[in-house]
């Protein structure tokens, strides 16, 4: 028990002020206390994959080991098809896979992020954001399951990464940012707009075979406008080149910076104009 | 000290995705509810606090009472800090803590041990303050060996007094509970009474909305009454112990 006076003095310290014309600046404050909150969504999350395969034998080892299937799978396939090598086609499929599968999960789980949160956001007074950094929490948690298929896809051919592989880091960091504020757009828009998570859902299948994501731009003779303007292809290509032992091209880092920093504004205005009407439209 | 000042509090549902003019006459046939503004295109607006002022002063315990959807709810989630205002400015001096939905973010299939630290975490408390309350937690639920269960094989007594107890907890300078304190049985009902005291005793401000005449009677010295979003009547009660500094 805390003695009365001791509650008093602290409580001299917190004064909060709720106004109407405040609400677009709490947008911004709401993601910064949010990111704050990591010790809460990083355990939220981990817990969440804990329980979806409790009482499995394998676990989350289970995430692994589907992908791992579907990339064997396809790796083999194509290889197969195409009369490629199985060492160059097999790592090639199974990061793109890897990747395009955080990228497109992040998003698709975003447009049900605060849907699907109603009972907690209507209940509970937390950061609304934080209900966003859970979730890419837990996709990176996957992410890092997946992962496990690289490191055998390179041990089971032999490959070894070189001085490139540096770039993942920075490369890295920049698929994150853009699938961040792809995942934030797509969770405000579909709570206003119900119809969103079904369009964008429909886009990502469409967008998949239009991105070389398991086939390879070296089967084209020349590069068509899909692929140029694609942004997930060159956010892809920042990711998956360091790993294959290349350094991205130069064209894509342009590309994924300058896509980084007009959604992440654009995103900034549009949760700062929605903000306080989310827990209205959830 | 706590305080809560608010000021011309103004708080507006749009309903979309319905055919404004039937709903709007619907609602209007009503004696109860908020006041519904027919808004731009098929949009209808609920009018749910309507320029609300009103002063709580240190020591109040307010019993907030109304008929459903007078915006008792509501006043509550906008202190909480979940609703965000159309109009108006509310100041809060102190640390603010809620019982809105004490089930809230509780995991069924995870045990009621790793419920305990969810629930904690989720009102903001750190491992430390959890771990310091645990004893404290798990004498009040009288669960014992069933800590370590999945909450779904809980009876529903058994849940409810997990939740209870997880939810009275934490620390706070102002509490606000919306309805349904206690369930169970008539053994339980008595000891959450208690343990309810004991949360009034140390916190600064209560805001209670409740039906249940008994439990403003017993527990609050201000009974606020909420019609269409205004305050209608407001008068102190007789008595309710006062926290002593």
């Amino acid at each position: 028990m805390v003695d009365a006076t001791q509650t008093a003095s602290k409580a001299a310290a917190r004064i909060t002020v709720i106004s109407a014309d405040a609400n677009p600046n709490q947008g911004t404050a709401d993601l910064i206390a949010g990111l704050r909150l990591y010790p809460l969504w990083s355990r939220l999350a981990l817990h969440e994959v804990r329980q979806r395969f409790r009482r499995s034998l394998l676990g989350p080892l289970w995430l692994t080991l589907s992908m791992g299937i579907w990339v064997a799978a396809m790796g083999f396939v194509f290889s197969a098809l195409f009369h490629q090598n199985a060492g160059q086609t097999l790592p090639y499929i199974a990061i793109g896979v890897i990747f395009w599968s955080l990228l497109t999960s992040s998003i698709n789980e975003g447009t049900s992020v605060f849907i699907g949160n109603e009972g907690f956001i209507r209940n509970v007074p937390l950061p609304l954001s934080v209900h966003v950094f859970r979730m890419l929490a837990r996709n990176l948690i996957i992410w890092a399951f997946n992962m496990v298929i690289y490191v055998a896809v390179l041990v089971f051919f032999g490959i070894l990464p070189n001085a490139n592989l540096f770039w993942f880091f920075p490369g890295f960091a920049l698929f994150m940012i853009n699938a961040a504020w792809m995942a934030l757009a797509a969770a405000i828009l579909s709570t206003r707009f119900r119809d969103i998570p079904q369009v964008i859902a429909n886009v990502i299948q469409v967008v998949f075979f239009l991105t070389p994501v398991f086939w390879s731009l070296e089967s084209l003779p020349n590069r068509p406008a899909f692929v140029v303007f694609n942004p997930f292809y060159h956010l892809l290509e920042v990711v998956r080149a360091p790993l294959l032992g290349q350094a991205p091209a130069v064209s894509s880092w342009g590309f994924d910076i300058g896509l980084a920093v007009v959604g992440v504004a654009a995103t900034l205005l549009l949760y700062r104009r929605a903000f306080a009407r989310i827990a209205y439209w959830v | 000290m706590a305080h809560i000042s608010i000021r011309d509090l103004s708080v507006e549902f749009a309903i979309y995705g319905t055919n404004a003019r039937s709903l709007k006459n619907t609602v209007l046939a009503q004696a109860t509810g908020g006041r519904v503004m027919a808004g731009a295109r098929d949009v209808v607006a609920v009018r749910a606090l309507d320029h609300l002022n009103l002063e709580i002063a240190d020591g109040d315990r307010v019993g907030l009472v109304g008929h459903n959807g007078s915006g008792k709810t509501t006043l509550l989630r906008v202190l909480a800090g979940i609703y965000k205002p159309v109009g108006g400015q509310v100041t809060i001096e102190g640390r603010v803590g809620t019982l809105l939905d004490p089930s809230a973010g509780m995991d069924s299939e995870a045990t009621g041990l790793q419920n305990i630290y969810i629930r904690g975490y989720i009102l903001g408390m750190s491992r430390q303050e959890i771990e310091a309350n645990l004893p404290d937690i798990a004498a009040f639920t009288d669960l014992g060996d069933f800590l370590a269960l999945p909450v779904k094989t809980y009876s529903a007594g058994m849940a409810a007094r997990l939740t209870f107890a997880i939810s009275t907890a934490p620390k706070a300078d102002i509490l606000l509970i919306d309805e349904g304190i206690g369930a169970g049985d008539a053994a339980f009902q008595e000891k959450a009474q208690r343990r309810i005291e004991g949360v009034f005793a140390r916190t600064r401000i209560v805001l209670l909305a409740s039906h249940a005449e008994s439990l403003i009677t017993r527990f609050c010295n201000r009974r606020l009454t909420l019609e269409r979003g205004e305050v209608v009547g407001d008068v102190p009660l007789a008595q309710a112990p006062v926290p002593v500094d």
